[in-house]
Protein backbone atom coordinates (compact mmCIF):
# COMPACT_ATOMS: atom_id res chain seq x y z
CA UNK A 1 0.00 0.00 0.00
CA UNK A 2 2.79 2.41 0.42
CA UNK A 3 4.29 1.02 -2.43
CA UNK A 4 2.00 2.60 -5.64
CA UNK A 5 4.52 1.35 -8.08
CA UNK A 6 4.21 -2.38 -7.88
CA UNK A 7 0.82 -2.67 -6.59
CA UNK A 8 -1.34 0.36 -8.46
CA UNK A 9 -1.99 -1.71 -11.27
CA UNK A 10 -4.25 -4.63 -8.77
CA UNK A 11 -5.72 -1.64 -6.87
CA UNK A 12 -6.94 -0.10 -10.13
CA UNK A 13 -8.24 -3.33 -11.10
CA UNK A 14 -6.13 -3.57 -14.31
CA UNK A 15 -5.22 -6.82 -14.34
CA UNK A 16 -2.39 -8.93 -12.70
CA UNK A 17 0.62 -8.03 -14.22
CA UNK A 18 0.84 -5.30 -17.03
CA UNK A 19 2.36 -7.54 -19.66
CA UNK A 20 1.01 -10.57 -19.07
CA UNK A 21 -2.32 -9.24 -18.07
CA UNK A 22 -5.21 -8.95 -21.46
CA UNK A 23 -6.48 -5.42 -20.11
CA UNK A 24 -4.62 -2.62 -18.42
CA UNK A 25 -8.24 -0.85 -18.38
CA UNK A 26 -11.34 -1.81 -16.71
CA UNK A 27 -14.14 -3.07 -18.55
CA UNK A 28 -16.84 -1.86 -16.83
CA UNK A 29 -15.77 1.52 -16.70
CA UNK A 30 -15.01 1.58 -20.09
CA UNK A 31 -18.37 0.11 -20.84
CA UNK A 32 -20.01 3.07 -18.68
CA UNK A 33 -18.61 5.57 -20.98
CA UNK A 34 -19.52 4.12 -23.97
CA UNK A 35 -23.38 4.19 -22.65
CA UNK A 36 -22.71 7.77 -21.97
CA UNK A 37 -21.33 8.74 -25.10
CA UNK A 38 -24.66 8.74 -26.53
CA UNK A 39 -28.36 8.05 -26.16
CA UNK A 40 -28.20 5.80 -29.08
CA UNK A 41 -26.37 3.46 -27.64
CA UNK A 42 -28.51 0.42 -26.26
CA UNK A 43 -26.73 -2.56 -26.42
CA UNK A 44 -23.04 -3.34 -25.97
CA UNK A 45 -21.54 -6.89 -26.61
CA UNK A 46 -19.15 -7.99 -24.63
CA UNK A 47 -16.26 -7.68 -26.77
CA UNK A 48 -16.62 -4.30 -27.32
CA UNK A 49 -14.98 -3.07 -24.18
CA UNK A 50 -12.07 -5.28 -24.90
CA UNK A 51 -11.11 -3.54 -28.47
CA UNK A 52 -11.44 -0.45 -26.36
CA UNK A 53 -9.12 -1.50 -23.73
CA UNK A 54 -6.80 -2.13 -26.67
CA UNK A 55 -7.77 0.74 -28.45
CA UNK A 56 -7.25 3.15 -25.44
CA UNK A 57 -3.66 1.51 -24.59
CA UNK A 58 -2.56 2.42 -28.15
CA UNK A 59 -4.30 5.97 -28.19
CA UNK A 60 -2.64 6.87 -24.80
CA UNK A 61 0.41 5.48 -26.17
CA UNK A 62 0.29 7.97 -29.57
CA UNK A 63 -0.89 10.97 -27.72
CA UNK A 64 1.83 10.09 -24.89
CA UNK A 65 4.82 9.66 -27.21
CA UNK A 66 3.69 12.88 -29.49
CA UNK A 67 3.48 14.99 -25.98
CA UNK A 68 6.48 13.84 -25.49
CA UNK A 69 8.22 15.15 -28.48
CA UNK A 70 7.12 18.56 -27.66
CA UNK A 71 8.56 18.38 -23.87
CA UNK A 72 11.71 17.43 -26.01
CA UNK A 73 11.70 20.37 -28.58
CA UNK A 74 11.20 22.29 -25.18
CA UNK A 75 14.29 21.03 -23.93
CA UNK A 76 12.46 19.72 -20.42
CA UNK A 77 11.96 16.07 -19.05
CA UNK A 78 8.48 17.18 -17.54
CA UNK A 79 5.61 16.44 -19.65
CA UNK A 80 3.04 19.21 -19.23
CA UNK A 81 -0.26 19.35 -20.32
CA UNK A 82 0.93 22.31 -22.96
CA UNK A 83 2.32 19.52 -24.59
CA UNK A 84 -0.48 17.63 -25.08
CA UNK A 85 -2.49 20.63 -26.47
CA UNK A 86 0.36 21.00 -28.68
CA UNK A 87 0.57 17.36 -29.60
CA UNK A 88 -3.82 17.79 -30.30
CA UNK A 89 -3.08 20.60 -32.61
CA UNK A 90 0.01 19.09 -34.79
CA UNK A 91 -1.78 15.98 -35.36
CA UNK A 92 -4.90 15.59 -37.94
CA UNK A 93 -6.26 12.33 -36.31
CA UNK A 94 -6.89 14.64 -32.97
CA UNK A 95 -8.72 17.21 -34.03
CA UNK A 96 -11.68 15.93 -31.75
CA UNK A 97 -9.74 16.26 -29.24
CA UNK A 98 -9.19 20.68 -29.70
CA UNK A 99 -11.74 21.82 -27.58
CA UNK A 100 -10.88 19.52 -24.44
CA UNK A 101 -7.17 20.48 -24.51
CA UNK A 102 -8.10 24.28 -25.35
CA UNK A 103 -10.86 25.58 -23.67
CA UNK A 104 -11.52 29.07 -24.84
CA UNK A 105 -13.24 30.22 -21.62
CA UNK A 106 -9.14 30.75 -20.05
CA UNK A 107 -7.36 33.93 -20.08
CA UNK A 108 -4.70 32.93 -21.17
CA UNK A 109 -5.05 32.33 -24.94
CA UNK A 110 -3.03 34.54 -27.01
CA UNK A 111 -1.90 32.32 -29.00
CA UNK A 112 -5.09 31.16 -29.65
CA UNK A 113 -6.70 34.51 -30.14
CA UNK A 114 -4.06 34.53 -33.06
CA UNK A 115 -4.36 31.29 -34.41
CA UNK A 116 -8.20 32.22 -34.70
CA UNK A 117 -7.33 35.29 -36.46
CA UNK A 118 -5.69 33.21 -39.06
CA UNK A 119 -7.85 31.01 -39.76
CA UNK A 120 -10.08 33.25 -40.37
CA UNK B 1 -9.63 20.79 -5.59
CA UNK B 2 -10.00 24.49 -7.01
CA UNK B 3 -7.33 24.62 -8.39
CA UNK B 4 -8.51 22.99 -11.67
CA UNK B 5 -12.07 23.72 -12.12
CA UNK B 6 -12.49 22.20 -15.59
CA UNK B 7 -13.20 19.11 -13.68
CA UNK B 8 -16.99 20.13 -13.25
CA UNK B 9 -18.82 19.57 -16.44
CA UNK B 10 -22.44 21.07 -16.94
CA UNK B 11 -24.36 18.51 -17.76
CA UNK B 12 -24.10 15.77 -15.17
CA UNK B 13 -26.79 14.92 -13.47
CA UNK B 14 -25.84 14.87 -10.18
CA UNK B 15 -25.71 10.94 -10.07
CA UNK B 16 -22.61 10.81 -12.18
CA UNK B 17 -19.27 11.38 -10.62
CA UNK B 18 -16.33 12.54 -12.00
CA UNK B 19 -14.69 9.76 -12.06
CA UNK B 20 -17.52 7.41 -13.55
CA UNK B 21 -16.59 8.86 -16.57
CA UNK B 22 -13.14 8.81 -16.71
CA UNK B 23 -10.63 5.83 -16.75
CA UNK B 24 -8.48 5.21 -13.68
CA UNK B 25 -5.84 7.75 -13.72
CA UNK B 26 -3.39 5.06 -12.40
CA UNK B 27 -4.23 2.68 -15.20
CA UNK B 28 -3.45 5.98 -17.92
CA UNK B 29 -0.44 7.07 -15.59
CA UNK B 30 0.81 3.37 -16.01
CA UNK B 31 0.09 2.95 -19.67
CA UNK B 32 2.20 6.22 -20.42
CA UNK B 33 5.01 4.98 -18.87
CA UNK B 34 5.48 2.78 -20.78
CA UNK B 35 6.01 4.13 -24.06
CA UNK B 36 7.98 7.49 -21.99
CA UNK B 37 11.80 6.61 -21.31
CA UNK B 38 12.51 6.33 -17.57
CA UNK B 39 13.88 9.81 -16.41
CA UNK B 40 10.33 11.31 -18.00
CA UNK B 41 8.34 13.08 -15.76
CA UNK B 42 4.87 13.47 -15.92
CA UNK B 43 2.62 16.39 -14.41
CA UNK B 44 -0.36 15.45 -12.88
CA UNK B 45 -2.14 17.68 -15.05
CA UNK B 46 -0.73 16.47 -17.97
CA UNK B 47 -2.02 12.68 -16.95
CA UNK B 48 -5.45 14.35 -15.80
CA UNK B 49 -5.48 15.93 -19.48
CA UNK B 50 -4.79 12.27 -21.01
CA UNK B 51 -7.26 10.84 -19.02
CA UNK B 52 -9.98 13.56 -20.56
CA UNK B 53 -8.66 12.66 -23.61
CA UNK B 54 -8.92 8.85 -23.47
CA UNK B 55 -12.88 9.17 -22.42
CA UNK B 56 -12.89 11.19 -25.30
CA UNK B 57 -11.82 9.05 -27.86
CA UNK B 58 -14.27 6.33 -26.42
CA UNK B 59 -17.14 8.53 -26.86
CA UNK B 60 -16.13 9.96 -29.88
CA UNK B 61 -15.59 6.42 -31.55
CA UNK B 62 -18.50 4.81 -29.72
CA UNK B 63 -20.73 7.41 -31.27
CA UNK B 64 -19.63 6.65 -34.84
CA UNK B 65 -19.92 2.84 -34.39
CA UNK B 66 -23.47 3.29 -32.61
CA UNK B 67 -24.86 5.26 -35.51
CA UNK B 68 -23.62 2.40 -38.23
CA UNK B 69 -25.30 0.21 -35.69
CA UNK B 70 -28.32 2.33 -35.92
CA UNK B 71 -28.51 2.65 -40.13
CA UNK B 72 -28.07 -1.24 -40.06
CA UNK B 73 -30.92 -2.16 -37.70
CA UNK B 74 -28.85 -3.85 -35.07
CA UNK B 75 -29.25 -2.82 -31.34
CA UNK B 76 -25.91 -4.38 -30.50
CA UNK B 77 -22.86 -2.67 -30.94
CA UNK B 78 -20.48 -5.23 -31.59
CA UNK B 79 -16.21 -5.05 -31.35
CA UNK B 80 -16.56 -5.35 -35.31
CA UNK B 81 -17.78 -1.68 -35.24
CA UNK B 82 -16.08 -0.53 -32.59
CA UNK B 83 -13.13 -1.93 -35.44
CA UNK B 84 -14.53 -0.10 -38.28
CA UNK B 85 -15.42 3.45 -36.41
CA UNK B 86 -11.67 3.23 -35.51
CA UNK B 87 -10.27 2.81 -38.83
CA UNK B 88 -13.02 5.41 -40.42
CA UNK B 89 -12.01 7.68 -38.29
CA UNK B 90 -8.80 8.10 -39.07
CA UNK B 91 -6.87 5.55 -36.74
CA UNK B 92 -5.54 3.29 -39.56
CA UNK B 93 -2.54 2.15 -37.55
CA UNK B 94 -4.54 0.89 -34.93
CA UNK B 95 -7.40 -1.20 -36.89
CA UNK B 96 -4.80 -4.48 -38.07
CA UNK B 97 -3.70 -4.98 -34.27
CA UNK B 98 -7.39 -4.48 -32.80
CA UNK B 99 -8.88 -6.89 -35.67
CA UNK B 100 -6.61 -9.44 -34.42
CA UNK B 101 -6.31 -8.97 -30.59
CA UNK B 102 -10.59 -9.39 -31.81
CA UNK B 103 -10.16 -12.57 -33.50
CA UNK B 104 -8.02 -13.98 -30.61
CA UNK B 105 -10.72 -13.28 -28.43
CA UNK B 106 -13.24 -15.18 -30.21
CA UNK B 107 -11.24 -17.93 -30.94
CA UNK B 108 -11.08 -18.38 -26.90
CA UNK B 109 -14.09 -17.46 -26.18
CA UNK B 110 -16.44 -18.75 -28.42
CA UNK B 111 -19.95 -16.94 -29.24
CA UNK B 112 -20.48 -14.83 -26.65
CA UNK B 113 -20.32 -12.01 -29.01
CA UNK B 114 -24.43 -12.11 -29.28
CA UNK B 115 -25.18 -12.50 -25.66
CA UNK B 116 -26.82 -9.52 -24.19
CA UNK B 117 -25.20 -9.07 -21.49
CA UNK B 118 -26.88 -6.86 -18.44
CA UNK B 119 -26.09 -3.94 -20.14
CA UNK B 120 -29.53 -1.78 -18.94
CA UNK B 121 -29.31 -2.69 -15.17
CA UNK B 122 -26.53 0.16 -14.69
CA UNK B 123 -29.97 2.35 -14.80
CA UNK B 124 -28.36 5.06 -16.65
CA UNK B 125 -29.60 8.80 -16.48
CA UNK B 126 -31.41 8.03 -20.06
CA UNK B 127 -34.55 6.10 -19.63
CA UNK B 128 -34.87 6.02 -23.46
CA UNK B 129 -33.23 1.86 -22.41
CA UNK B 130 -36.47 1.04 -20.68
CA UNK B 131 -38.41 1.25 -23.89
CA UNK B 132 -35.95 -1.03 -26.07
CA UNK B 133 -35.68 -3.85 -23.55
CA UNK B 134 -37.28 -6.44 -24.73
CA UNK B 135 -38.58 -7.82 -21.26
CA UNK B 136 -40.39 -5.05 -19.33
CA UNK B 137 -38.22 -4.87 -15.60
CA UNK B 138 -40.28 -4.11 -13.29
CA UNK B 139 -38.80 -0.49 -11.39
Amino acid sequence: MRQAGAYSGILSGGGISGRTGPHLLPLARIKKIMKKSSVDVKMISGEAPLVFSKACELFIEELTKRSWNMTIQGKRRTLHKEDVASAVATTDVFDFLIDLVHPNASGDVELDEEHVEQKQ
Amino acid sequence: MDDSTNKFTAGDDGTANQQERLLPIANVGRIMKQILPKNAKISKEAKETIQECASEFISFVTGEASEKCKKERRKTVNGDDVCWAIGTLGFDDYAPPLKRYLDRYREVEGDRSATPQRNEEDGGPSSSTAEFNPTPKPF
